[in-house]
């Protein structure tokens, strides 16, 4: 390699760590903001103000307000937890699911294995959004039912991938070893194949994130997510978004901000999975 | 990288909606001069003026078709086919006259046989018609539409000539020439309708005797109506009424701005819009015969308890409604709608939150405490979203209650509020004709659109004799004794406010306007420079 190539892919790494901190801080940033919401906000995410209708930003509203007055930054900050929890949980509720689900196949083989597997490309072969909506109307508008809801659909990411992984790392030198001197299934699991895996099912975990806020927000849009202004939890920014987008010739600001919320926090972990790619799964660049 | 392939794939989906919604829109053709293009919002259910029973269809039956009696700008109940009519017997018999000159589009002359046909089928049950109590009031009609009576001939309504149409009542009703203007009442052909059977509305049978002819009906589409060059009253000055079927306001407000649409309502014009359009030329806001209010389920707790009801009625402020709703509303502590007789701004609680809090812990819920989860439902809309957010909150800082809302497509809402209803439902109330029997009778005992189950003997009996009263002031006393039962004592509804239709015509245009029973009258729409 030359020095002149050298150098740049240097930059470009220093580029790429850089943008992947920023990320982080965003994201830490989000995440504190929105569960301090009552600490920063002098305002309340319902308080209705029939004085300050549809005001555009201001120095006593950051973000402008509502149709109904309510200060629209206090919304987007009380939104961050809903958001973020929908994204974070149903990241995880996949995980479970999927992993167990894959290492299970991916371990046992054979027939079983193909049958599990046929499952899996059924329920991957199903519409999304269409099981999403089926799912949240049976499961109740509420931050539990969205959360299962969007779940049950995307754990199938994880079982394919967790699947792979278990079937690349049976095979390997130190497994058949750990057999041979009569290592116990569980042991094998935990002590040789979990970890091997743990790299990729972790970078799908943080792409998995913003597929979930987004999909929450889909259903929001389409006036299926979360809406509960009085409650802890609030209104998603789906909802916020979709309050908005009829003004949105006139009082664009009401989408706005909801619409960068949304896609600044996406991006930033977009860029944490691509990050934590390079470092923990080099190979599956 | 499937993930992002994934995403991409979401955003690609969601960009050929929005290209989908934005090609949904009329064919681009250049309208002629004389073309008017309107948007109804959705398909009609049916032109059928038997069994529609919603606003868009009548909003085309009204264009098509003409009765014996239409209103004039005071409410009254005008000549139209009926030259004139005779009040016989204190009221119990009305015998109409008719015109000699009115032609059905396919040149027959339109004779009382025809209405006579068309309220029997009205209240046929073979009909199912929703709005066959309409005529109840006609002797023998209620016991004819429940099946205990078969023969046709004991009903009281008989065309004794072709001109001469008698109607007999069980009782003298004040209000049944008002009936007479609503489209359930216009006349029907039994040779076409016989003829063609379920599909006598479309195009090519269709026969009416409207300002306007029915010329095509692309279902879930568009509709075209042609000029009726033999209406008797005088052909229409325009030539033609595209009628549109796009659902989404914003893209109905877009076609508007770039003069594809001529005509929008305010099921075409999104409320945040509003203000800024409140300034074009074209604006007009008409306030309506339709109040908005919401009920409470009286048979359950904590609503069985009337104190917890008006508790709920005092801590609304209502003077918030016009500014969040941007569209003229009128805030309304009465039943009875500005503009109809009885109307009356005296009757009703006003915000008084103290007053609200001391009831309320009168009835054992002092600042809300132990008070149960009650549920508000609404059905899906903008609208209706923005005022359930402002009452929660209205309800949340003066009583200290903290109510769930809940949201449903409208049909799905309608069968729910039988089946299963929140503690408290949003409904709103259009005329179907200016009288306010029309209103009170909704919330007596009897009546199948009152979803409170709340009762009240008196209130029924009041409703009654007022129908039956023909002096006006003495049928207002009653109807003011009525709505204090209803709007101060008992209270299983909160009115709210009574809507107005915004609307938007392009400038070229005159004489388009909604009256205020929410009708799209087209007859008289002209050019504005060929007056």
């Amino acid at each position: 390699m030359s020095r002149q190539n050298e150098a740049e892919e240097q930059r470009r790494q220093r580029g790429q760590r850089a943008l992947l901190l920023l990320s982080l801080a965003f994201i830490a940033a989000v995440t504190l903001c929105g569960f301090l919401a009552p600490l920063l906000s002098p305002y309340s995410p319902a308080g209705l103000q029939e004085g300050r209708i549809l005001e555009g930003p201001s120095w006593s509203h950051w973000l402008g307000t509502d149709g109904l007055g309510r200060d629209l930054f206090t919304r987007i900050l009380y939104g961050a937890r809903v958001s973020l929890t929908v994204g974070i949980g149903t990241a995880l509720i996949a995980l479970i699911i999927g992993s167990l689900y894959g290492l299970i196949s991916g371990y046992s083989g054979g027939p079983l294995d193909s049958l599990l597997m046929r499952i899996v490309d059924v329920v991957y072969s199903l519409p999304d959004l269409l099981i999403f909506i089926l799912l949240s109307l049976l499961l109740g508008r509420n931050i539990a039912g969205v959360l299962l809801a969007l779940g049950l659909v995307s754990w199938v990411r994880f079982a394919r991938i967790a699947r792979g992984q278990v079937l690349q790392a049976k095979e390997f030198v130190y497994v058949e070893g750990a057999r041979a001197i009569g290592a116990s299934h569980l042991r094998i699991i935990m002590r040789h194949i979990l970890p091997n895996i743990a790299g990729p099912i972790l970078v799908t975990l943080t792409f998995s994130i913003p597929a979930a806020i987004l999909a929450e927000s889909t259903l929001s849009f389409i006036g299926l997510g979360i809406n509960d202004p009085y409650s802890e939890w609030g209104t998603s920014w789906g909802t916020l978004a979709q309050d908005g987008w009829r003004a949105m010739r006139t009082y664009p600001h009401i989408i706005l901000f909801p619409g960068l919320a949304i896609f600044f926090t996406i991006l930033s972990f977009n860029y944490l999975g691509n990050g934590l790619r390079d470092i923990l799964d080099p190979k599956g660049k | 990288m499937p993930h992002a392939l994934r995403i991409a794939g979401r955003c690609a989906l969601a960009l050929s909606l929005v290209i989908l919604f934005i090609s949904c829109r009329p064919s681009s053709e250049v309208a002629s001069d004389k073309v008017v293009r309107v948007n109804l919002g959705t398909e009609p259910p049916s032109l059928d003026w038997s069994v529609a029973t919603d606003h868009v269809s009548f909003n085309v039956i009204a264009n098509l078709m003409v009765g014996l009696t239409e209103f004039d700008r005071d409410l009254k109940p005008g000549p139209v086919i009926a030259r004139s009519w005779d009040v016989l017997e204190g009221g119990k018999r009305i015998v109409f006259h008719l015109r000699d000159d009115v032609l059905w589009s396919d040149g027959k002359k339109v004779r009382a046989q025809d209405f006579e046909y068309s309220w029997k089928r009205l209240l046929h049950p073979k009909t199912a018609s929703e709005y066959a109590y309409i005529l109840f009031d006609i002797v023998n009609a209620e016991a004819f539409h429940r099946g205990k009576i078969d023969d046709h001939r004991l009903l009281g309504v008989t065309a004794k000539d072709d001109r001469t149409l008698e109607v007999r009542l069980r009782h003298p009703a004040s209000y049944f020439l008002s009936i007479t203007t609503f489209e359930v009442t216009y006349p029907q052909r039994q040779d076409i309708i016989e003829r063609y059977g379920a599909k006598w509305t479309e195009p090519e049978n269709i026969v009416t005797n409207g300002p306007f002819l029915l010329a095509s009906w692309k279902h879930e589409d568009e509709i075209q109506l042609r000029a009726n060059p033999r209406f008797f009253l005088g052909r229409p000055a325009i030539e033609r009424v595209d009628m549109y079927m796009i659902n989404e306001k914003t893209t109905a407000l877009a076609l508007y701005e770039q003069g594809r649409l001529d005509f929008l309502d305010n099921h075409s014009i999104p409320i945040f819009e509003k203000p800024r359009l409140v300034k074009h030329e074209g604006f007009r806001s008409v306030p309506q015969l339709r109040g908005y209010y919401y009920g409470f389920v009286t048979d359950r707790k904590p609503f069985d308890d009337a104190r917890v009801r008006k508790a709920f009625a005092l801590a609304i402020d209502r003077t918030v409604f016009p500014k969040i709703l941007h569209g003229g509303e009128e805030p309304a502590t009465s039943w009875i709608p500005p503009g109809m007789l009885a109307h009356n701004v005296e009757i009703g609680v006003r915000y008084n939150p103290a007053e609200a809090r001391r009831l309320l812990r009168e009835a054992g819920y002092p600042d809300g405490k132990g008070f149960p989860q009650v549920t508000l439902g609404y059905n899906t809309d903008e609208d209706h979203k923005i005022v359930a957010e402002a009452i929660q909150g209205m309800w949340k800082q003066n009583l200290g209650v903290l109510v769930r809302l809940e949201n449903q497509e409208w049909k799905v809402y309608l069968s729910k509020l039988q089946s299963d209803p929140p503690h408290i439902f949003r409904l709103g109330w259009g005329a179907d004709f200016p009288d306010p029997d029309n209103f009170m009778r909704l919330f007596t005992s009897l009546s199948g659109n009152n979803n409170t189950r709340w009762k009240n003997r008196r209130f029924d009996e009041l409703v009654d004799l007022a129908a039956r009263e023909w002096n006006t002031q003495k049928r207002v006393q009653l109807y003011n004794e009525a709505q204090k039962i209803l709007c101060e004592t008992d209270l299983p509804i909160i009115p709210l406010f009574t809507t107005a239709e915004s609307t938007l015509l392009r400038p070229r245009f005159a004489g388009l306007e909604y009256n205020s029973m929410s009708r799209l009258v087209l007859r008289d729409v002209r050019l504005k420079n060929s007056q």
